[in-house]
């Protein structure tokens, strides 16, 4: 460090610092530091005239957004944090951490906000105590020799009223004392300062006492080292000074140590007081100056995908790998699996929303993402032996092992959770508690009342106990009941109906019958009880032949006996998305426009089928000879 | 809650407008002390009902709010959370009379709170019901208090503090100043360069018995 007498400054007040600027739009800068992310808080911020919206979320993911909510336009500084999601003040619409996936819209009666709505990130790296982010930043934040050999201490942070350029030129005549030197004497040490290093936005400072400098002089005294044993003080501080907007800057100083825990509220004060009289300086001269022009950041434009009709994907899309981060028993004969992502975010999900999984063996199976609200770094999934059945949960259970890499498809959510009931009833069957999980979660962390019933054989086959755990007493075990007094006891469940309670129901297809029966039979409409089943245990009939016309696509096919109408369509360049392919997910549904359907899916409840004016097309036929869809 | 002769509810009377800064305070401090109390609406805009003859029977300053407790009453709103807390809050903390430093303090932060109200609720009044006060200087003011409050805040964080005075407990002063504070972009006033400022209003909005006014949200649950 050279001493600021001698070669103090090489450029003069007003000059410019740097004969090429770099572009502040891919540099990194401090946004906040780690006092303004307390859990529970969203900080509001600004970087180059953008506004931002930071907050921590209870697994200590720090979340840089843009300040805006996509629904109006609303700051998300004033929404509310609840550690797991970011919840909009003025209309309720949810973001989940890390993804900022938006989770919710209350207008929304069936909670189906599309996956890609999704708010604007920044990156963000936690760092000498600071929260650095930027616009488009390149490589990583700064590495500071003297904060990475030290042990950085945050001091308070001082907004200015004056541009970052000019609070850097004013910073390097700044003045303060080594941090051993405050209130020690009484006699004023005579300090000297040195300017260490500098740039556009940083400005390193080394304030040296005066007895040191002259005992680790240049060897005038040729005495021995006894009158130079008391080493001179002296403190490095980084002053990072963070662009607001073109008139507007912070100053987020970092000392290089850490005073003694007893000297830092001395050390704390002196700085301030000393920082509040450059700022004062520093916006003195900034009154005189022409006020620039504030920057004006350019908004996110609606993602092309948003405003327009998605093209329509086709089949089973295998479009994430995912490795198995954790198996596990979770009850007698199901395995968990914690998937995570290879690269990147999992891309959002909703309660009650479920993955295709393509396993080793070549098989397709569906499964329930078991995560609540803000759980978005990995998906957990349950899965439960079925040795009778073809092959899928015999994989999965024998053959995937923790690091094996998984294709799955994105989440898709043909079971949505309604948000707007007084009351939610939830029956679990066995492993149905998989999607009901999800939704409990939910509802708990949104303080909606609801009762989880879980049916189980005993303590030992129910699921995730570590989670119903943690819901408390609206979750309700039933254990060991034989199949009528399950019914029975469903039957006392579904007593009363009342237009504000809905009923969710997921469990083998006996229990899912009963408690449909039992819910009809007390009176429940069909649009406020939701089932999903596993799978389709109906007997396919194939045998008809029908002709299928495209509203849309303007094309006439004829599905033959022994295929489904999804074949046919894809053999003819119709793409349609499908998953389980049994009638049992929803995905493959189309619009009828015409015709009769000859409904053979689960997915549907009877109200649907009645009505007539949709179609699981893996499965369902026509009774009528001509079918036209809307596709 | 005291019961008359008559078997009555003896109630406080707040005269109140639900958009009023300054009733908001007593609502709020009564509803913490969970204290009853029935409200009188005064058609405080665009009625100008406190400036008529009939209401400066009540209070011939013309202005809200006023109680009227059992025949007590009281008017200007820092001296009302004075009183609400001397007499209703039995533990003493809202307003610590039995602690001479803690009371001085107290005493000082409610003096600010007249400055924040006539800067930042003067703001608010000039944008929102179209008073004719000097926009410009009123922002500016509040800006400078808001400053000395943050750095004063940002201290008391640093030793483990979270209230406007050095006690572990809030006071008065406290509810003096969140709303002048929480509305103030309402004035026109940004509390982006606030952060310590903004950290408080949450921990405010998280005492047990707080409620909202139009304008203010309530915060999530604390961790």
């Amino acid at each position: 460090m050279s001493p600021v007498a001698a070669d103090p400054f090489t450029m003069r007040k007003g000059g410019r610092m740097s004969p090429v600027a770099a572009d502040p739009f891919t540099m990194w800068h401090p946004v906040a530091s780690v006092h303004d992310v307390p859990y529970r808080h969203v900080y509001h911020g600004q970087l180059l005239g953008r506004e931002l919206a930071v907050w921590r979320a209870d697994d200590d993911f720090v979340n840089v957004w843009e300040n805006r909510c996509l629904h109006r336009g609303v700051r998300l500084s004033i929404g509310s944090n609840d550690g797991t999601e970011l919840r909009c003040q003025y209309h309720g619409w949810r973001y989940a951490n890390r993804s900022a996936g938006c989770t919710y819209i209350p207008a929304h009666p069936a909670d189906a906000p599309a996956r890609t709505i999704c708010n604007r990130t920044f990156p963000t790296v936690e760092r000498y105590g600071l929260v650095w982010s930027g616009e488009e930043p390149v490589g990583d934040p700064p590495m500071i020799d003297v904060l990475e050999a030290g042990t950085p201490f945050g001091l308070r942070n001082l907004p200015v009223n004056a541009s970052a350029e000019l609070a850097v030129l004013h910073l390097r005549d700044h003045r303060f004392l080594p941090s051993d030197r405050l209130g020690a004497g009484s006699a004023e040490p005579s300090v000297e300062m040195s300017v260490d290093s500098a740039d556009e936005y940083s400005v390193t400072l080394t304030a040296t006492d005066g007895a040191g400098r002259s005992s680790s002089g240049s060897g005038s005294s040729s005495g021995s080292g006894s009158s130079s044993s008391t080493p001179g003080s002296s403190s490095t501080a980084v002053f990072f000074v963070q662009p607001v907007d073109s008139g507007r800057c912070v100053i987020r100083g970092v000392l290089a140590e850490t005073p003694a825990a007893s000297e830092q509220t001395a050390v704390l004060r002196h700085h301030a007081v000393e920082l509040n009289r450059l700022v004062g300086a520093i916006e003195a001269e900034a009154a005189l100056l022409p006020a620039p022009e504030p920057m004006v950041p350019v908004l996110q434009q609606v993602p092309l995908n948003l405003a327009e009709v998605p093209e329509a994907p086709s089949g089973r899309q295998a479009a994430l790998r995912v490795q198995v981060r954790r198996k596990w028993e979770t009850a007698a004969g199901v395995a968990a699996f914690e998937l995570v992502p290879i690269t990147g975010v999992l891309p959002t999900f909703q309660p009650g929303a479920h993955i295709d999984v393509h396993l080793p063996n070549g098989l397709v199976r569906q499964y329930s993402i078991t995560n609540g609200p803000g759980e978005t770094s990995y998906y957990r999934l349950g899965v439960k032996l079925e040795p009778d059945s073809t092959g899928g949960s015999v994989c999965l259970h024998e053959t995937v092992r923790e690091g094996d890499v998984l294709a799955i498809s994105e989440p898709r959510n043909n079971f949505p959770l309604r948000r707007d009931s007084m009351r939610t009833i939830l029956l679990a069957g066995g492993i149905g508690i998989t999607p009901l999980l999800a939704m409990a979660q939910a509802l708990d962390r949104m303080s909606l009342p609801f009762e989880l019933h879980c049916f189980t054989q005993s303590a030992g086959h129910t699921a995730f106990t570590d989670v119903l755990d943690g819901l408390g007493d609206s979750v309700v075990r039933h254990l060991g009941l034989p199949p009528d007094e399950t019914v029975a006891e469903i039957r006392r469940l579904v007593a009363t109906p009342d237009e504000f309670t809905h009923l969710y129901v997921c469990g083998p297809g006996p229990m899912l019958e009963a408690a449909r029966r039992e819910a009809a039979a007390a009176g429940w409409p069909d649009d406020h009880v939701h089932f999903e089943y596993f799978k389709n245990t109906t007997e396919i009939d194939d045998s008809s032949t029908f002709e299928v016309a495209l509203a849309r696509s303007a094309l006439t096919v004829t599905v033959p006996s022994g295929s489904t109408i999804l074949e046919v369509l894809r053999e003819h360049g119709v793409p349609l998305p499908s998953s389980c392919e049994q009638g049992a997910c929803g995905t493959c549904v189309a619009t009828v426009l015409e015709g009769e359907p000859d409904h053979q899916d689960v997915y549907l409840n009877d109200s649907d089928h009645q009505a007539g004016d949709r179609i699981m097309t893996c499965v369902s036929r026509s009774l009528s000879d001509r079918l036209v869809l809307d596709l | 809650m005291r019961i008359c002769e008559a078997g009555r509810l003896a109630m406080i009377k707040l005269y109140d407008y639900v958009l009023s800064v300054n009733c908001y305070k007593q609502r709020l401090m009564m509803s913490i002390l969970d204290v009853t109390y029935e409200t009188v609406p005064v058609d405080f805009f665009p009625g100008w009902e406190h400036k008529g003859e009939e209401f400066r029977e009540i209070n011939p300053l013309g202005h809200i709010p006023v109680i009227d407790d059992d025949g007590y009453i009281l008017w200007d709103a820092h001296a009302i959370l004075v009183y609400l807390a001397a007499k209703y809050d039995p533990s003493g903390l809202w307003y610590p009379t039995g602690d001479p430093g803690l009371l001085g303090e107290t005493a000082s932060w409610m003096l600010f709170a007249e400055g924040t109200t006539n800067t930042a609720s003067a703001a608010r009044l000039c944008v929102n019901l179209g008073y004719d006060f000097d926009l410009e200087a009123c922002q500016a003011g509040a800006h400078r208090l808001f400053r000395v409050l943050d750095e004063h805040l940002w201290f008391r964080e640093r030793s483990g503090g979270e209230w406007v005075c050095s006690g572990p407990h809030p006071t008065i002063a406290d509810i003096a100043l969140f709303p002048d504070v929480v509305l103030s972009e309402e004035g026109g006033i940004s509390r982006l360069d606030y952060p310590a400022l903004r950290r408080w209003t949450d921990r405010v909005k998280r005492i047990p018995g707080f409620e909202v006014m139009p304008g203010i949200f309530p915060a999530s649950p604390g961790r």
